[in-house]
């Protein structure tokens, strides 16, 4: 009797440890149904609950929507546990007001090895890792293959800034556009200015703006200036201005200009949003980074883009951890990049990458020195915005270099 | 003679006017049936490849009924609540003499002075307090509460119009407040019902900021809440959304239109004989 | 044993109690403590996480009246008041008289001219951000008709802000129009009825007696148009985002841009009371010189 009543007690404590073992994971994220990150996520889960027993509930909300929920959503019971992010200024806001988790004790070094150092770094703040990273994007030149021919120009002469302007002027000789650009959603507009940033001051000089301030250095000023150079050939289409960035990638699609400074999404966008729903096809259209300046502190490899992934909130569990190891692992993300879906951040999944574009890219961050985040998501909701402020007003003619530096520094130090 | 030039010229100004009310609506409608890269090069003609999907799969889709259904949920609740409480209120404020009646009439004007955008934060933070965050309280109840100056202000001034005999004949008859309002004032303020319901019913409808901060569980999304499903990072479905958008117009214009009816009641009462 | 005056004083005022209370519960607890709070935070630098910490007194103010946009977006508040109270209302009006009247077709009428108002802000917006394309929008049929090349009114510095005063008009009028018609039912027909045997023909009738009936109808429509300028946010955002270079935003689109999406709240709340403030000026100084209160119908 005695036994059996233990084998009882035990099999009963057993059980309801096991059962107060499957977490139900809240997985937030937006992309749609039709995006090609979809089926790999799916996958994930799929595999995820049948190993473990654990539930999954994924919720989808919108870009815009996103970005103005999210705030209250963490200060609310119903938050996620897993969450999509740019990291940068955001993140640490985010983790400064506490609403994330350290996971740094449940990530094991084996797993830390297979992904991209530099992007796993993305995710920490200060000695705390809070997330992990899912893939990366790279901003270059775009440019309509035909269209460059008929301006007679060579693409693979173009090393110098002063080269990309005398190609502009001779495109617009030619009577084509020479760029598509979105000024109304502003973002498309700050690649540019940052880039020549990251050209003219280089790592090290950001590094020190960041944490001293000094944004209005003459570097950054250049940066200006060599943008109003640009701005005066008038390079842009029609009423650019009220041109958001799905129409920039449709009139590019179209091949209604010569070049897009873009990322490399653009390579799916630019037919989405095309009339023809075809767009350019891989034979049209090439891709080049943004050429050097003249006594810039930069190197010629350093790259602008993205690193994006998950963050996991406060009080997420131990298996949304695990969940997101699963996924962003080397067999998804080698399906997934197959496909065509990102760039994966996983060692040795790029080589799954069968587009000449997205592989390109790869190279180009695998190689990068310095890989800046994009400005208006590193340097936070803020500073970020008035970046992009900055950068269509002068590409609007309607401030001076210095005036957008300065505004820079005073949003900096306002945020301090 | 110069009646039916005066005639001709009324109705030209009128279908003028209607004209440019409806293309900008025809154009919303029409886009629904056009595929997305044909919005950008055709946006007025017909369309040339009529894309019937993007409304055929939404009228067969579960979730564009549920989330029609919650808003209308939200939208007659706080109808519902605004009506009572905004008439009650200022069926006081019209009749009653009393010392605080200016005072308080005025603190209710104060919901009309403040952008809503401003009081999202707080008002988030008190809903969870009240442990209502996830249910439809959540986004009835702010509404209410923003919706009752202009109401207030709207019934008031009905109120006031409203001619002296009524009240001294019932009045004399014995007749509390509460009789009153009920047996006359609110039968005899149909147009000023109309208009309110017509207004508060719109307003939450086409609410958006709300209820995406207050709903978290996709079964209780508004309508507006639905159109994220066709918005992908780097891609719109334009034509998609221009659909989803023409046929949550149909169950506003049918609010509309059924009310409209007792806002012409008065007319049709008493009609000037032409 | 209670006196008849006093039982009736007490069921008057239990009566007026009973009828107030709902309304003035909820108004009070989601909408005059949010305002309070919202005050109280625009003294502080917030980012809207946690509880405000940083305390910066009037700093949000100051750097408010300094600043250039916003002094813009001031502005522009006053272009939209104009263009309501001098264009859009008489306008309203004239439709409301044109046809309350039992003309053929006057329902139709009404339903297509308050259709605008039932549009959701943010469609409104986009249909409209394409009619002004100068690619492919109505604009660009327009001018190609006459063999133009049309231009992108969204797009230019100088032309945006009308782009915006259309679009503002076209959406409101009708909502104006609806208060004039259920204003002009209340009047009565007795007195109608007798201009009509007098002689007096409709254009008579509509100046010497039905607009000046109408006066406290009109009183509230300015009212709540004034008001209601102030507060315009929902449909200049999908617009033109209160571009091109900051040149069409309202103060509330200004809140929104340049405080809840930049995360500093206390900024944001700073120019929402503002706005309060310059409401309630109006309000008071509307109630003094043009609302007499009249002590009719009061028992």
């Amino acid at each position: 009797m005695k036994t059996f009543l233990k084998l009882f007690f035990s099999i009963f404590i057993l059980a309801s440890f096991s059962t107060a073992k499957a977490d139900t994971i809240k997985w937030l994220h937006l992309f749609g149904d039709d995006d090609n990150s979809m089926p790999g996520m799916l996958k994930a889960v799929k595999e995820f609950e049948e190993k473990t027993g654990h539930t999954v509930v994924m919720q989808y909300l919108e870009n815009e929507s996103f970005k103005a929920k999210l705030p209250t959503m963490l200060q609310s019971n119903d938050r996620p546990d897993i969450f999509y992010s740019w990291s940068g200024g955001v993140m640490y806001d985010q983790a400064k007001a506490g609403f994330l988790r350290d996971i740094s004790g449940v990530v094991p070094d084996s797993y830390l090895q297979t992904v991209s150092a530099a992007a796993a770094d993305a995710f920490t703040y200060g000695d705390q890792r809070v997330g992990l990273p899912k893939q990366v994007a790279q901003v270059a030149w775009w440019y309509n293959k035909d269209l460059i021919n008929q301006a007679g120009v060579d693409v693979s002469k173009i090393k110098m800034w002063d080269d990309l302007l005398s190609a502009v002027q001779q495109v617009k000789d030619a009577g084509i556009t020479p760029i598509c650009m979105g000024g109304k959603d502003k973002w498309p507009v700050h690649f540019i200015w940052t880039h020549l940033h990251i050209r003219n001051g280089g790592k090290a000089l950001f590094i020190d703006s960041l944490n001293n301030g000094g944004w209005g250095r003459p570097e950054y000023i250049l940066s200006g200036e060599q943008m109003l150079e640009l701005v005066a050939l008038e390079p842009f289409q029609k009423g650019w201005l009220a041109a958001t960035w799905p129409d920039q990638a449709g009139f590019f699609g179209d091949g209604k200009c010569a070049m897009a400074f873009m990322g490399n999404w653009m390579y799916g966008a630019q037919a989405a949003n095309s009339a023809s729903g075809e767009g350019l096809g891989d034979d049209n259209m090439g891709m080049f980074n943004m050429p050097m300046t003249k006594g810039g502190l930069g190197d010629s490899g350093d790259t602008l883009g993205g690193i994006n992934g998950w963050l996991f909130s406060s009080s997420a569990p131990d298996s949304a951890v695990e969940l997101i190891m699963h996924y962003v692992s080397k067999e998804i993300q080698t399906e997934d990049a197959s496909n065509g879906a990102y760039i994966p951040i996983v060692k040795g999944a790029d080589a799954a990458l069968e587009n000449p574009f997205l592989q390109q890219v790869a190279k180009n961050i695998a190689n990068s020195q310095y890989h800046q985040i994009f400005y208006d998501q590193f340097l936070g909701a803020d500073i970020g915005r008035v970046v992009n402020d900055v950068s269509t007003d002068l590409a609007a003619g309607i401030i001076s270099a210095e005036e957008a530096t300065q505004a820079v520094q005073e949003a900096w130090e306002f945020n301090q | 003679m110069k009646t039916g030039f005066k005639t001709f010229y009324l109705y030209l100004f009128l279908f003028l006017m209607a004209a440019m009310i409806i293309i900008p609506l025809y154009v919303s409608v029409m886009g629904g049936f056009k595929h997305t890269g044909e919005l950008r090069t055709n946006s007025l003609g017909l369309p040339i490849n009529w894309k019937f999907e993007n409304y055929t799969s939404l009228l067969g889709n579960s979730d564009f009924w549920l989330f029609l259904w919650n808003s209308t949920v939200y939208a007659v609740g706080t109808t519902f609540f605004v009506v009572l409480f905004a008439s009650m209120t200022a069926f006081i404020f019209a009749h009653v003499k009393f010392a605080a009646n200016k005072f308080l009439y005025n603190y209710f004007l104060l919901g009309l002075m403040f952008p809503f955008a401003t009081a999202i934060l707080p008002l988030f933070l008190r809903v969870r307090d009240f442990g209502l965050l996830g249910t439809s309280w959540a986004v009835i109840l702010p509404q209410i509460a923003f919706g009752l100056g202009f109401s207030i202000i709207l019934f008031r001034g009905f109120f006031r119009q409203m001619p002296r005999e009524i009240f001294d004949a019932a009045f004399c008859d014995g007749c509390s407040y509460t009789q009153f309002y009920f047996r006359f004032t609110l039968p005899l303020s149909t147009p000023i019902l109309a208009t309110v319901s017509v207004i508060t019913l719109t307003g939450s409808w086409n609410n958006y900021l709300l209820p995406l901060i207050m709903i978290n569980d996709e079964s209780l999304y508004s309508w507006p809440m639905g159109i994220m499903v066709f918005r992908g990072e780097y891609f719109t479905d334009w034509g998609k959304i221009l659909a989803y958008v023409s046929l949550t117009l149909v169950p506003a214009v049918i609010f509309f239109f059924a009310l409209q009816k007792y806002i012409v009641a008065g007319l049709t009462g008493g009609a000037v004989k032409e | 044993m209670r006196s008849p005056k006093s039982e009736a004083l007490l069921s008057r005022y239990s009566t007026i109690i009973i009828f107030l209370i709902p309304a003035l519960t909820i108004f009070t607890l989601f909408v005059v403590l949010p305002i309070g709070e919202a005050a109280y935070y625009s003294f502080y630098r917030w980012n809207g996480y946690g509880d405000p910490e940083k305390y910066v007194g009037f700093k949000n103010y100051a750097y408010l009246f300094k600043n250039r946009v916003f002094i813009l977006s001031l502005k522009n508040n006053f272009y939209i008041i104009a263009i309501s109270l001098f264009i859009q209302l008489p306008f309203a009006l004239l439709i409301a008289l044109m046809i309350s009247d039992k003309i053929k077709g006057a329902t139709f009428f009404r339903t297509i001219f308050f259709l605008p108002y039932i549009l959701a802000e943010i469609v409104t917006g986009l249909i409209w951000a394409y009619i002004y394309d100068g690619n492919y929008g109505l604009v660009a049929a327009v001018w190609g008709f006459f063999g133009a090349e049309a231009p992108f009114i969204i797009a230019d510095k100088d032309w945006a802000l009308v782009a915006v005063l259309i679009v503002i008009f076209w959406k409101f009028f009708g909502i104006h129009m609806m208060i004039y018609i259920a204003g002009l039912q209340a009047i009565s027909k007795e007195v109608l009825e007798a201009a009509k045997v007098d002689g007096a023909g409709s254009f008579i009738t509509a100046i010497r007696i039905k607009i000046p009936m109408l006066i406290p109808t009109i009183k509230l429509s300015v009212f709540l148009s004034l008001l209601g300028s102030l507060q315009l946010f929902d449909i200049i955002m999908p617009l033109t985002g209160g571009g091109p270079s900051n040149v069409t935003h309202s103060m509330v689109t200004y809140l929104y841009y340049f405080g809840v999406m930049r995360m500093k709240i206390g900024f944001g709340s700073a120019v929402g009371v503002i706005i309060f403030l310059i409401c309630l000026f109006i309000a008071i100084g509307y109630q003094r010189t043009l609302m007499r209160e009249d002590n009719e119908n009061r028992f």
